[in-house]
């Protein structure tokens, strides 16, 4: 055997990836042209970044938790507690404190998931309903008893707060040095209209250009989740708990005490998930804002095989709709045939991987889409928002045995056991 | 001369609820040996080893390390004063690297990460330095028993350890690897550590062991050298009385063929094919013995018989029917009994009381059900039957199948398919990792139902239980049947060379 060089070949994968995609997007939308130019542009770019930041925060927190081996359903409760303590944090002392405090409210939620079923063994998915049940339940007595007495606010929300504040980066996308404006590299390629380089630079400017400080803080949390779970001690501890806890107990791991902080620091995410939606996306604290991101989320954890990037990517995914048809309402038809096209992809990887029957019913899927597509000139409006979950539900039922999820995931530990 | 005391247990005794595990327990294992602490399963070895490793806290006695009085809360603590433990059921992560595996717990820092050149330098010179070969990269569920044993020595020595516990290490392996284990065990001996082995297969007690510890229902019973005893009086001090053996008795096979393959071929899990145009008869009265190296088709076999795994090609006759297309229910209601080799995994709910396992596979007809419903009076009495009529030891039907001993859970399966009067039993290592007495006991079972009638196919690693049980042997490699032997003129080792493929004839093998 004479392996080429992992990172090598992965970096390789990555760019080619990326690059595929944005062909697919580029060519869908020059089929799409004139009905929508949103398809790919820098204001759909920075828009999906936008919506993946809590999505994604919850998924980092769900592989968190199911790492150490406890499914943490309860990861929208956590999140709106993250809604209603950042609000109210931004308020007193300011967004950054905001930011904190929402973490903070998030990881209690966390403690309370690990205290029962880490400390008394109650049932992951019990103790996980519970918390989305009591969470609301918590915040709406709280804004009664703060926010409603504010002008602005009320038993539902609260008044409007600030953000933490956005940056264009100097050079790529004409961010201030020193007061001094840089040149708007990325932008100024973007709007040459050159086929496939261009769009490839309008999703760079996108990505670059009045970005939020909490979204990079965000975005850090993937490579840093990595690192710390796979890097140090401690991670190694996480995982251990997560496959095999009766080894890791035989080995002097303290089992109870690495599921506690994996579990708080789950909450944690999702904390900071909830508080990104109501400080940096709306300004406001909201009731039900979150609209179950949490468990989309929890989604980008099996989509990802409980791994951050792939969380990133499923993030992504349901970023991209949802930024598409926040935008545009007609660019959701061409969602239509984006889809069809991807699914295309997928069936034709599953036929060369000898999946007859899968790759089968994917491509008569696939071209169920492209039909529509072709036939119809607008979709129902029920359809868009729901797209990327089909198309996870597609991906989850024809990638599942590809999947790997963590051995003692969702079981009951108790020291001393067999 | 009197060689120091690396571990010294006086007097411990552990009880729990309704259980005297250890009673009053005296071990005194010298340094550099190794001591072997046999005895049947429920005689308490694994207890005792647990006590010493600080898994369980002993209720009294006292324990001495290298001379010093100890008492450990924890693992970690027995870590800490040199002792290590390989369990009998791995304690490996699958999806995790071995380098992983090994350095969990202690792992190798540097500026706040793992340092894994450091760990797998360590790695390296360990393996190394026993002869323990590892690759510190592969994820551990692509390793085979063998190799995933010497992690688990590796992960011992790693931590320092100069005392190893080894929990029936041998009861997973086969010949080969056993072999293989022994040497790497001499080594570590050479090199100064002490080794405890637990262990209840008694010639390779006496093969590796210096000094040996009987064990009984919780008690010690004796300690001996192994040059002073032979396996016959080993196992008559483990048993307290006169040992079974599995010779034959004269009998009468039948002419009617109860099951009949036909060219059968299977596919496997990895998509190829697994079992390749079997042909193979079972008659009334006859133990049809397969022997084989694990992997080579036996479990596909059985699958295919059953219906847990579809028929690629051939036909199934059972009783003069075509089953090949039927469900495992209807197979199992018109007369298969199964005795599955994993009984934790496939035979038992560990978790359900005795009553409840005892029903499994029949719960649709009587005395289980009436109707479409559980006849729950009705079961309890035929579980009570069973635990009688084939001597399972407990304390009641209602406790969970998990507070019994692996031969007395072995004693309930078997029980439980005898039972249901099939014509077929498929009795998949039936004896494979419990002790003598019970053994014995399933042996006697065998031999009693061939007697009346019934057909067994007997899928065994032991091959002397082959060679004494079977009325006829074939021998599969490669998803076929390469050799089919009369058990009257065959020795292990002539099985042993058509299990691997050997050139029969090599190594002066006696007729």
């Amino acid at each position: 055997m004479n392996p080429v060089p992992l990172k090598e070949s992965r970096a390789l994968r990555w760019m080619i990836a990326i690059l595929g995609l944005v062909l697919v997007l580029s060519v869908t939308q020059e089929l799409a042209r004139p009905e929508t130019t949103d398809l790919i542009s820098a204001g759909t770019a920075g828009s999906t970044l936008r919506r993946a930041v809590p999505i994604l925060l919850a998924g980092l927190g769900g592989i968190w938790a199911e790492r150490a081996g406890v499914v943490n359903i309860g990861l929208e409760g956590m999140m709106i507690l993250g809604t209603w303590f950042g609000a109210w944090g931004a308020l007193e002392f300011g967004p950054w404190w905001g930011i904190a405090i929402g973490i903070a409210g998030g990881a209690a939620g966390g403690l309370l998931h690990a205290v029962a079923t880490v400390g008394f063994g109650v049932d992951h998915i019990i103790s996980g309903v519970a918390i989305n049940i009591l969470a609301p339940g918590i915040t709406r007595f709280l804004s009664r008893e703060i926010f409603a007495t504010r002008t602005g606010g009320g038993i539902t929300q609260s008044p409007r707060v600030e953000s933490v504040g956005h940056v264009d980066f100097p050079f790529l996308s004409g961010g201030e040095v020193f007061g001094w404006a840089s040149p708007d590299i990325f932008g100024w390629i973007a709007d040459r209209g050159w086929f496939l380089v261009s769009d490839l630079f309008a999703v760079a400017s996108g990505i670059t250009s009045n970005v939020s400080w909490a979204t990079l803080l965000a975005l850090a949390l993937v490579p840093g989740t990595v690192y710390i779970l796979w890097r140090t001690p401690f991670g190694l501890r996480v995982r251990s708990c997560g496959e095999h806890p009766v080894a890791a107990d035989s080995l002097g791991v303290n089992v109870y005490r690495m599921k506690y902080a994996a579990v708080i620091i789950s909450g944690g995410m999702a904390g900071f998930g909830g508080a990104f939606i109501a400080i940096e996306q709306t300004g406001i604290y909201r009731e039900a804002q979150t609209q179950g991101r949490g468990f989309i989320g929890l989604a980008t954890v099996i989509f990802g095989n409980w791994q951050p990037l792939g969380a990133l990517l499923g993030s992504l995914l349901f970023g991209f709709a949802d930024a598409l048809q926040l935008r545009d309402r007609t660019a959701v038809h061409a969602l239509l045939l984006l889809t069809g096209v991807a699914v295309a992809a997928i069936a034709l990887r599953s036929l060369r991987r000898r999946q007859p029957v899968g790759g089968a019913v994917l491509l008569a899927i696939a071209a169920l889409m492209l039909w529509w597509y072709s036939v119809t000139e607008s979709v129902m409006s029920e359809l868009p928002p729901v797209t990327p979950h089909i198309a996870t539900l597609l991906v989850l039922v024809f990638a599942t045995s590809r999947l790997r999820m963590p051995a003692a995931d969702g079981m009951r530990y108790r020291k001393g056991q067999e | 001369m009197t060689p120091a005391i690396a571990v010294e247990l006086t007097g411990i005794t552990k009880r729990f609820p309704g259980v005297i595990a250890n009673d009053d327990v005296h071990i005194r294992v010298a340094e550099g040996e190794i001591h072997a602490v046999v005895g049947e399963n429920g005689a308490g070895k694994s207890t005792l080893m647990k006590i010493l490793y600080g898994m369980l806290v002993p209720d009294e006695g006292q324990m001495t390390v290298a001379g010093d009085e100890v008492s450990f809360s924890s693992p970690g603590e027995a870590i800490d004063r040199g002792i290590g433990m390989v369990h009998q059921h791995f304690m490996l992560a699958d999806n995790l690297t071995v380098l992983e595996n090994v350095i969990l717990g202690a792992e190798p820092k540097r500026r706040g990460a793992i340092d894994v050149a450091a760990a797998r330098s360590s790695l390296e010179e360990l393996g190394a330095s026993y002869g323990l070969d590892i690759h510190p990269d592969d994820m551990v569920e692509t390793l085979e028993v063998g190799e995933r044993q010497r992690v688990e020595i590796i992960k011992v020595l790693y931590r320092g350890a100069k005392i190893l516990i080894l929990d029936e290490p041998t009861a997973v392996l086969v010949p080969q690897e056993v072999e293989e284990l022994f040497r790497n065990l001499r080594e570590l001996k050479a090199q100064g550590h002490t080794i405890i082995f637990i262990d209840h297969k008694l010639t390779e007690v006496l093969e590796i062991a210096d000094t040996i510890t009987v064990l009984r229902a919780g008690r010690t019973v004796t300690t001996v050298d192994a040059g002073d005893v032979t396996a016959q009086e080993l196992a008559e001090l483990m048993i307290g009385g006169d040992l079974p053996s599995p010779s034959t008795a004269t009998h009468q096979i039948d002419d009617h063929v109860t099951l009949a393959l036909a060219g059968v071929s299977v596919i496997g899990e990895d998509e190829r094919e697994a079992l390749s145009e079997v042909d193979l008869a079972i008659h009334r009265g006859e133990i049809l013995g397969v022997a084989g190296v694990e992997g080579n088709g036996q479990g596909e076999l059985i699958e295919a018989i059953l219906g847990l795994r579809p028929l690629a090609g051939g036909s199934l006759i059972f009783n003069g029917e075509d089953i090949g297309q039927w469900a495992v229910r209807r197979r199992r209601e018109s007369g298969i009994g199964y005795v599955p080799e994993d009984r934790h995994r496939r035979g038992l709910l560990l978790d359900a009381p005795l009553w409840e396992n005892a029903m499994l596979g029949h719960q649709t007809v009587e005395p289980f059900a009436k109707g479409s419903l559980i006849d729950r009076s009705g079961a309890r009495n035929a579980t009570e039957s069973i635990v009688d009529r084939f001597d399972v030891r407990t304390p009641g039907i209602d406790i969970t199948a998990r507070a019994l001993s692996g031969g007395n859970q072995q004693k309930l399966v078997i029980g439980r398919e005898i039972a249901a009067d099939p014509l077929l039993l498929i009795a998949a290592h039936p004896t494979r990792g419990i002790d003598v007495g019970a053994q014995a006991a399933v042996w006697e079972e065998l031999r009693r139902v061939r007697a009346e009638g019934l057909s067994v196919l007997l899928v065994s690693a032991d091959l002397h239980e082959l060679i004494g049980l079977a009325d006829r042997l074939v021998v599969m490699l490669g998803g076929r049947i390469v050799a089919e032997l009369n058990p009257a003129d065959t020795t292990p080792r002539l099985l042993g060379s058509h299990m691997t493929g050997a050139d029969v004839d090599d190594g002066g093998s006696p007729a």
